[in-house]
């Protein structure tokens, strides 16, 4: 391991939206807003190592790969001790040496992806969601989604309002969004309770406020995350309840009557249906969720096309 | 071996000695201190024209890691460190494996640097037994054993009961109290200052208050006692004006500040790009801001912190290189900090060499029982004849540029690699034996 432990960025991998130029991720996006499977990466090998349990995002790597003709393989190990640095980045470097070529990386901790690449420049990483970090595979996912129903071809998103919602300052999901959305001209606003929800976020380039109804008048798009229980040390609950959240900040069919024509929701998912989003509004007319996932393959698709090309 | 160190600006802050002249040592002891001292048969005799000779720098908070963490420092290593960096008194702090908590680790500690240290190490005891906050240490006993001021270190003494408690003990003692000053309920999963940079890394951030309200406790809890109070580490701006006013009220409060939080603020943590995540950057308490260094600088000015310590923490490569979050808090600082303090404080003017100079030496020194008045003939912090010939020998304007070559303990977890420094230990004679030097000491023997 390097002495400092400097994390600095390699130049092929994708290990966060933030302080990389916005070209990057346009040309990303607006490959992924035409992308179609094709057999580019035959006989390329990707390798998943999810530290943190997830089925969707995983499938939906695996899927985007084997669109492509690459080949995936999957060491997925739950535990937690696995996520100490040293023992990821012994297991990556057997990983390459046996021609991994791009290992997509979740993890719990923060900035894991970058002590991989900081170690291993010959592997592309990918970062599929590190601690309360950034998953910016994530927000293209979310972008080609808001472009296509906003009607955006371009991906100047100058125009619109997104308000995020709900557990923020936990929310990998939307630390990378911020970064996407406002680098395409979109203007951001975050809202939950004070616990959840610090005015620091300010220093993301988005505004900040506490009051769910003040964030969503004027939004094009409603964005609600899903609060993760999970992230939340013990004894220190963010809330008071569940009903108290619901009601404050929940996405309740109530709520989403009184939104005008044109607005839309999305949710990363997994949600707590009842909780920050009602059923009826998550399978709702408005709802952009099913779109999310489908373009979450997409805008993947797009990433490892641009991360194994050349 | 005899010394003569001839034509130093020789600064004794305890006297207000800052002149040049000779200092003789003969047997380990100041034999004479005067202009145009004559050598003697046996006299080495060093040029010191151009440096200053001041007391031994007294560092009173260290980590050598021994018993339990020895693959991150030991007694030898660390004492090498202190000893290259200046320093001739470390005083160690008890959160090794097992803790210092006994008479009984006092003295183990004690026979253990007796035999391995490079420079004299004085152990801090634990308040309670195993640093656990649960059961109060003999410390009349510890203080008999040679402990010089107690501390649980590393975690506050959450009770303010058994603060309480542990103060009066202190206090009848004869011992200062060293508080790590941290309300552990602010601070659950937090590994570096809440702001602007925590927020964008997705780290949880640890607040100032977190500080803040342990000082304020412990002072309201202090003021029927009288221990001396001493406030470990500060970091927060807030601190150093609740310390302010409870000195401006006649409170037996004092506290230290560490080269990291002079010099570095959280956007260290992001590194270079200030998208990464840069582990030399993790400390408790964490880097602050800005605001926060110049308060602790002004502080220091109007002699709010009157003490200067490293909290030398060694960590191996293999710790500090996991990921931020896992990755322990602490670096290293021996052999950097003299010339991170002339840079953040003398350089810019806002103090001189004898300020500097007494917060590493007789200030320390009676914060922690080592002084003259304590100990007599043994006194340390200050150059008398007849005292211990503890001697720095500094450069103070002698450039150089930071680097892994010149660390001498075994970890190599600093964040000043690559600064460039102005001022640096030439010398470092421990009891009349020169224990450092950087090039060859004597410029010649007598005849």
């Amino acid at each position: 391991m390097g002495m400092t432990a400097v994390h600095a960025r390699s130049s092929r991998s994708v290990l966060g939206i933030a302080g990389e130029p916005i070209e990057r991720w346009r040309s990303i996006l607006e490959h992924a807003s035409q992308i179609t499977a094709s057999t580019d990466l035959v006989g390329r090998l990707v390798a998943t190592a999810f530290f943190e349990d997830s089925t969707r995002t995983r499938t939906s790597f695996t899927i985007a790969a084997g669109r492509l003709g690459a080949t995936v393989v999957d060491l997925s190990v739950g535990s937690s001790s696995a996520n100490k640095g040293e023992s990821i980045v012994d297991t990556a470097r057997t990983l390459a040496a046996m021609g991994v070529e791009a290992l997509v990386v979740r993890s719990a901790l923060a900035g894991l992806p970058g002590v991989i690449a900081q170690e291993l420049p010959e592997l592309v990483v990918i970062n599929a969601g590190d601690g309360r970090h950034e998953h910016p595979t994530q927000a293209l996912g979310d972008a080609l989604t808001i472009a296509e129903a906003t009607d955006c071809p371009s991906f100047d998103l100058s125009n619109r309002r997104v308000a995020i919602i709900g557990d923020v300052g936990a929310s990998r999901v939307a630390r990378s969004n911020v970064a996407l959305l406002t680098g395409l001209g979109a203007s951001v606003v975050c809202a939950g309770p004070p616990t959840l929800v610090p005015r620091t976020l300010e220093g993301l380039g988005c505004e900040v406020c506490w009051s769910m109804d003040d964030a969503i008048d004027g939004a094009d798009i409603v964005m609600m995350l899903r609060i993760q229980f999970e992230r939340q040390t013990a004894g220190q609950r963010a809330i008071a309840s569940r009903r108290a959240y619901r009601s404050a900040f929940g996405m309740t069919e109530e709520r989403a009557h009184r939104l005008e024509e044109h607005v839309l929701i999305m949710h990363p998912g997994p949600t707590n249906r009842g909780l920050e989003i009602d059923p009826s509004v998550a399978d709702g007319p408005r709802s952009l969720i099913k779109q999310q996932v489908t373009n979450g393959v997409r805008a993947r698709m797009a990433v490892l096309a641009a991360c194994l090309s050349g | 071996m005899n010394l003569l160190i001839r034509q130093a600006r020789v600064l004794n802050p305890a006297s207000n000695f800052d002149q040049v002249a000779d200092i003789a040592i003969q047997n380990g002891r100041i034999a004479a201190i005067g202009a145009g001292l004559s050598p003697t048969e046996a006299d080495q005799i060093v040029d010191a024209d151009g440096l200053i000779a001041c007391p031994g720098l007294i560092d009173p908070h260290v980590h050598l890691r021994e018993p339990g963490q020895v693959a991150k420092e030991e007694i030898a290593s660390g004492t090498r460190a202190a000893v290259a960096g200046g320093f001739t008194t470390v005083c160690c702090m008890p959160n090794t494996n097992p803790a210092l908590d006994s008479p009984e680790m006092i003295e183990w500690a004690l026979m253990k640097s007796k035999q391995s240290a490079r420079c004299r190490v004085f152990p801090v005891a634990a308040a309670t037994v195993g640093r656990a906050g649960e059961q109060i240490t003999e410390i009349d006993l510890l203080s008999a054993a040679g402990a010089v001021a107690i501390s649980d270190d590393g975690d506050v003494v959450e009770n303010p009961r058994m603060m309480k408690h542990i103060l009066q003990a202190c206090h009848h003692a004869g011992l200062a109290f060293m508080q790590h000053c941290q309300e552990s309920s602010l601070t659950v999963g937090a590994v570096m200052h809440d702001g602007a940079v925590s927020a964008r890394l997705g780290l949880v951030g640890w607040p100032r208050e977190a500080e803040e309200i342990i000082i304020e406790r412990d002072i309201r809890l202090n003021r029927t006692v009288g221990c001396r109070y001493h406030v470990q580490h500060l970091s927060s701006g807030g601190s150093v004006e609740i310390i302010r006013r409870a000195k401006a009220d006649g409170q037996f409060v004092s506290a230290e500040a560490s080269p990291h939080h002079l010099t570095l603020t959280d956007e260290f943590c992001a590194g270079l790009d200030g998208q990464g995540y840069n582990t030399s950057g993790k400390m408790n308490p964490p880097l602050r801001e800005q605001s926060d260094i110049d308060a602790i600088i002004a502080g220091v000015v109007d002699g709010t912190i009157e003490v200067l310590a490293t909290d030398h923490a060694p960590h191996t490569a293999e710790e500090k290189g996991q990921p931020f979050e896992t990755a322990p808090f602490g670096i290293i600082g021996l052999e950097s900090a003299l010339g991170i303090y002339a840079q953040a404080l003398v350089e810019p003017g806002h103090i001189d060499w004898p300020h500097l100079i007494a917060m590493l030496t007789i200030n320390p020194a009676r914060l922690c029982n080592l002084d003259r008045a304590s100990r007599k003939n043994d006194g340390l912090g200050e150059i008398f004849v007849g005292g211990a010939a503890d001697i720095t020998l500094i450069d103070p304007n002698l450039e150089w540029t930071f680097s892994m070559n010149d660390v001498a303990g075994k970890s190599h977890n600093s964040p000043f690699f690559g600064r460039s420094l102005r001022g640096r230990a030439v010398a470092t004679i421990v009891h009349g034996k020169p224990q450092f030097t950087l090039n060859d000491l004597a410029a010649s023997a007598a005849h």
